[in-house]
């Protein structure tokens, strides 16, 4: 589970700088997004971006130079929730996914069709609707949205950021889309949309 | 009209779903080729058609409502002044 920081590298103290400000700095906005969305806490999500920051400086010489530092950023992130925050927190163990990939894999998922949910009740969203289906879902399915629709990275990134295969990306993601559509809809149904 | 084979055929031979399609399609994993070819599977596919402008629409409001709040101030300072304390 943690990362293993096995220095690769050699860099000058001249290097390691410029390595931290030059490519791990820019992505500070996104990674408080992410840390953000995972706590749903201002002050956690800033004390996670920092001991992340503190991570990555640490162990610079394991991240080669020029390489993805975005998703090794964002993997450190996710370790650190995992490992430090998660079990101080009360967020519901696990879903099982054992189950899901059953779900995914079955021959119902075509019958089991998404919520039918219109492009016109979307545009209606203007408010916090979004972001609040969004903050509702199960950690683990909030995550992968925010690491695809909102960071938009590859379902190979989203697999090395998270130590799974691709298929479970897949599935995750499949999932975690349809229960959001479920709460997109009772949201419209609240605006009036009947036939939403 | 002669069709090609669709090119979201596994190695396994397995047939893919609509689903498993329009996924592949929204989030940038497709080829070129997969790409003409839902294309034209949406022609005469209501759902994915469908569910392809929900999709997208909803991928368009998370980035536009969900991206947004940048850290707050003096974060990153507060990040470097703690390394150079460190490390010096
Ligand atoms: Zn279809």
């Amino acid at each position: 589970m943690e990362i293993e920081y096995e220095p690769r590298q050699h860099y000058s103290e001249s290097e390691k700088q410029n390595i931290f400000n030059n490519e791990f700095m820019p992505h500070i906005h996104s990674m408080y997004n992410f840390g953000y969305r995972l706590t749903l806490d201002r002050d956690d999500a800033k004390d996670l971006v920092q001991d992340t920051y503190l991570k990555a400086y640490r162990f610079i010489e394991s991240f080669q130079k020029g390489t993805n530092a975005k998703a090794w950023l964002f993997r450190i992130l996710k370790n650190s929730f995992i490992n430090d925050y998660r079990k101080k927190s009360k967020e519901p163990s696990k879903v099982d996914y054992q189950e899901v990939e059953t779900y995914y894999n079955s021959e119902e998922v075509d019958r089991q069709i998404t919520p039918d949910l219109r492009v016109e009740s979307l545009k209606d969203m203007i408010g916090d609707e979004i972001s609040n289906a969004l903050n509702a879902l199960d950690v683990d399915f909030r995550t992968v949205i925010i690491l695809c629709d909102l960071e938009g990275f590859k379902y190979e990134e989203m697999a090395k950021i998270l130590d799974i295969p691709i298929g479970t990306v897949r599935s995750r993601l499949h999932r975690a889309r349809n229960l959001l559509k479920e709460k997109l809809k009772s949201y419209a149904k609240s605006m009036g949309y009947n036939n939403a | 009209m002669a069709t090609s084979p669709n090119p979201f055929i596994q190695a396994d031979g397995k047939k893919p779903t609509c689903m498993e399609m329009l996924q592949t399609i929204l989030d940038g994993e497709a080829t070129d080729e997969q790409r003409v070819y839902f294309k034209q599977h949406m022609d005469h596919c209501m759902p994915c058609y469908k569910e392809y402008n929900v999709d997208i629409a909803i991928k368009e409001l998370l980035k536009a409502k969900c991206c947004g709040g940048n850290c707050p101030d003096g974060l990153a300072d507060q990040i470097k002044a703690k390394i150079n304390s460190t490390s010096a």
